[in-house]
C-alpha cells in the first residue's frame, strides 16, 4: 500500500495526471477524523490485475474546506463523495447531502468534530 | 414540439426486489431518459458503533451483521485487516476453510439472484425449482457453522469450527447434485426463451462504460472487464484450488445470467478441491496484540469487490472501520444501465444487478 500526501488545491490536477481508466480502479473515498478538528481524506485506487498494488491519495483538511471534485475525472466517485459529505458534514463540490442520512437524521456521525 | 415527460418510482418498496432502494425515472412514453437513485432508507451506523461500542476482537461479529448474505465476506474482510496489522499468520487449514466458507456463500447467493430473474421473467416453477435446489447448499453451510445465513465462523487467527470426514463427504455429495442442476439451468438459460433471447440486449453494459464507471463483480464481468478480487489478493490461496475467472462479452442481462452459473460451477469445482487436499493442523492461531496502523483488505464477495480500510492505535478500540461495499460502488453504472430501456424491462434488470441493500446501508 503506497500513501501519497497532497495538498487539497492539488488533488485533481494529481489524479488526472495518475489516473488510467483502464489501469487503475478508483475504490473510494474515505475519510479519518483527526485531532484538532481535521480531517484526512483519502482517494483510494486498486491496479487492475495486479497483486494487492493500493495507491491512496490523501490530503489534512479542516472541516470548513471545500474539497475539489473528481467526478469530471472519474464519473462513479459522486456516489463516494455524497456519503463523505453526509457523514463527516464537509462541503464537497457538486455533490449534496441526503444520500444516506435524512434530515431527522443524526448528522455527520463519523466526524471528529461538532458541526 | 417538446415531448412531455413522466416520472416513475421504482421503490422503495417494489415486488422485484424486497429491500428499500428507490430509483426515480423520468420517462419519455415507456423510454426511461433520466435516473435519480435513494439508497439511505436503513443506515444503521456500523462504521460509526465499530469506533465506539466494541472493542476490536468483537468487531468481526458485528460486521457479519452487515449482511446476511455475504456475512463470511464482511468478517473474513474485517479479520483479515486485523491479522494483517498484528502481524500474524494463519495456518493453512484454516485458510482453505476460509476459501471453502466465502465459495459455498458464492453459490447460495448466485443461486438466489437466478431464481429472482426466473421470478421477474413471469419464470415462477424456475424460481421454485432454484430456491429448492439451493437448500442443499444451505444445509452444508448449517453443517458446516451452525447457521445457513449469517455465521460467525470467521475469528481472528482462524476458524471458529473443525470439519469432520462426514460433513467433508456430505458436502461432496450435494455439491455433485448441486453441479448436475446447474448445468441443467444453463440448458434453460441457454435455449428457453423466456430466459435467454428475452433478456438478450436488454441493460446492457459496454466494457468502456464498465471501466468508466468502475463496474466490479458479475455485472463488469459480464461486460468482458477482468476484475475478480480473487485473481489481485495474495491472503488466500486461489490459485491453488481451481480459481478461473468467468467473463462474457455481451454486457446484458443474459451475460450477467451465464457469468453467475458459470461461476457457480466453478466455486463447486474450488470447493471439491480443497475438500480433496485439505491441509492437516490447527484450524486456529492465537495472535497478540492490539492493532496499530492502517490496512486496506480487499475480497470478492458475491456481488464483486469489498473493502475494508482499518485503523487501529495500539489500544484496544479503533480509530476507524470503513466498509466499501459492492452494491453502493456500483450505483453510477446501475442508472447508467437504466437510461435507454424501456421502463417495462427495469424490474428485470434490477434484479439482474443483484443489489443488496443491507450492505449498502451498513
Amino acid at each position: 500500500m503506497k500513501k501519497i500526501k497532497v495538498s487539497l488545491e492539488d488533488i485533481t490536477n494529481e489524479i488526472q495526471g495518475f489516473y488510467d481508466y483502464k489501469k487503475w480502479h478508483f475504490l473510494t473515498l474515505n475519510g479519518l477524523a483527526l485531532e484538532d478538528n481535521k480531517l484526512e481524506v483519502q482517494w483510494i485506487f486498486s491496479k487492475y490485475e495486479a497483486l494487492d498494488e493500493i495507491v491512496i491519495y490523501y490530503a489534512e483538511i479542516e472541516y470548513k474546506d471545500i474539497i475539489a471534485s473528481i467526478v469530471d475525472i472519474i464519473p462513479s466517485a459522486i456516489i463516494s463523495q455524497r456519503e463523505l459529505v453526509d457523514m463527516f458534514g464537509v462541503q464537497v463540490e457538486g455533490s449534496s447531502k441526503g444520500l444516506y442520512l435524512d434530515e431527522d437524521s443524526l448528522q455527520a456521525p463519523l466526524s471528529g468534530c461538532s458541526i | 414540439m417538446s415531448k412531455k415527460t413522466i416520472n416513475i418510482p421504482l421503490g422503495s418498496q417494489h415486488i422485484s426486489l424486497l429491500e428499500p432502494v428507490r430509483f426515480k425515472f423520468e420517462c419519455e412514453n415507456e423510454k426511461i431518459i433520466t435516473v435519480d437513485s435513494d439508497v439511505g432508507f436503513v443506515h444503521r451506523g456500523i462504521e460509526r458503533a465499530c469506533t465506539t461500542k466494541f472493542k476490536f476482537d468483537a468487531i468481526g461479529y458485528v460486521v457479519a451483521r452487515v449482511c446476511g448474505l455475504c456475512a463470511i465476506t464482511h468478517s473474513l474482510s474485517y479479520t483479515a485487516a486485523i491479522e494483517k496489522l498484528l502481524g500474524g499468520e494463519i495456518t493453512a487449514k484454516s485458510k482453505y476453510l476460509r476459501i471453502l466458507l466465502l465459495e459455498l456463500d458464492r453459490i447460495h447467493s448466485h443461486m438466489l439472484c437466478l431464481s429472482h430473474t426466473c421470478e421477474n421473467a413471469g419464470f415462477e416453477a424456475m424460481f421454485m425449482r432454484i430456491m429448492g435446489d439451493r437448500e442443499l447448499v444451505m444445509e452444508i453451510q448449517e453443517l458446516l457453522t451452525g447457521n445457513r445465513i449469517q455465521f460467525d465462523y470467521i475469528s481472528i487467527g482462524g476458524v471458529n469450527r473443525d470439519i469432520s470426514s462426514e460433513i467433508s463427504k456430505k458436502i461432496i455429495a450435494n455439491l455433485y447434485e448441486v453441479k448436475q442442476r446447474a448445468l441443467g439451468y444453463m440448458d434453460e438459460f441457454t435455449n428457453n426463451w423466456s430466459l435467454s433471447l428475452k433478456f438478450k440486449g436488454i441493460g446492457a453494459l459496454s466494457l468502456d462504460d464498465a471501466y468508466m464507471l468502475n463496474a466490479i463483480g458479475p455485472l463488469a464481468r459480464a461486460s468482458g472487464l477482468n476484475i475478480d478480487v480473487r485473481n489481485e489478493i495474495e491472503y488466500l490461496p486461489f490459485d491453488e484450488v481451481g480459481f478461473k475467472m468467468q467473463t462474457h462479452r455481451d454486457g446484458d442481462i443474459n451475460a450477467r445470467n451465464l457469468v453467475r452459473l458459470n461461476e457457480i460451477i466453478n466455486s463447486i469445482e474450488m470447493c471439491n478441491n480443497i475438500l480433496e487436499g485439505l491441509p492437516e493442523g490447527a484450524i486456529f492461531t492465537k495472535l497478540k496484540g492490539k492493532p496499530k496502523g492502517e490496512a486496506v483488505i480487499r475480497f470478492e464477495a458475491p456481488r464483486g469487490e469489498l473493502m475494508y480500510y482499518v485503523k487501529g492505535n495500539g489500544t484496544a478500540m479503533l480509530e476507524r472501520v470503513r466498509i466499501k461495499t459492492p452494491t453502493f460502488s456500483c450505483i453510477p453504472a446501475f442508472s447508467h444501465i437504466f437510461v435507454g430501456e424501456n421502463y417495462a424491462d427495469a424490474p428485470a434488470i434490477l434484479a439482474s444487478f443483484d443489489p443488496c441493500l443491507s450492505c449498502t446501508a451498513k
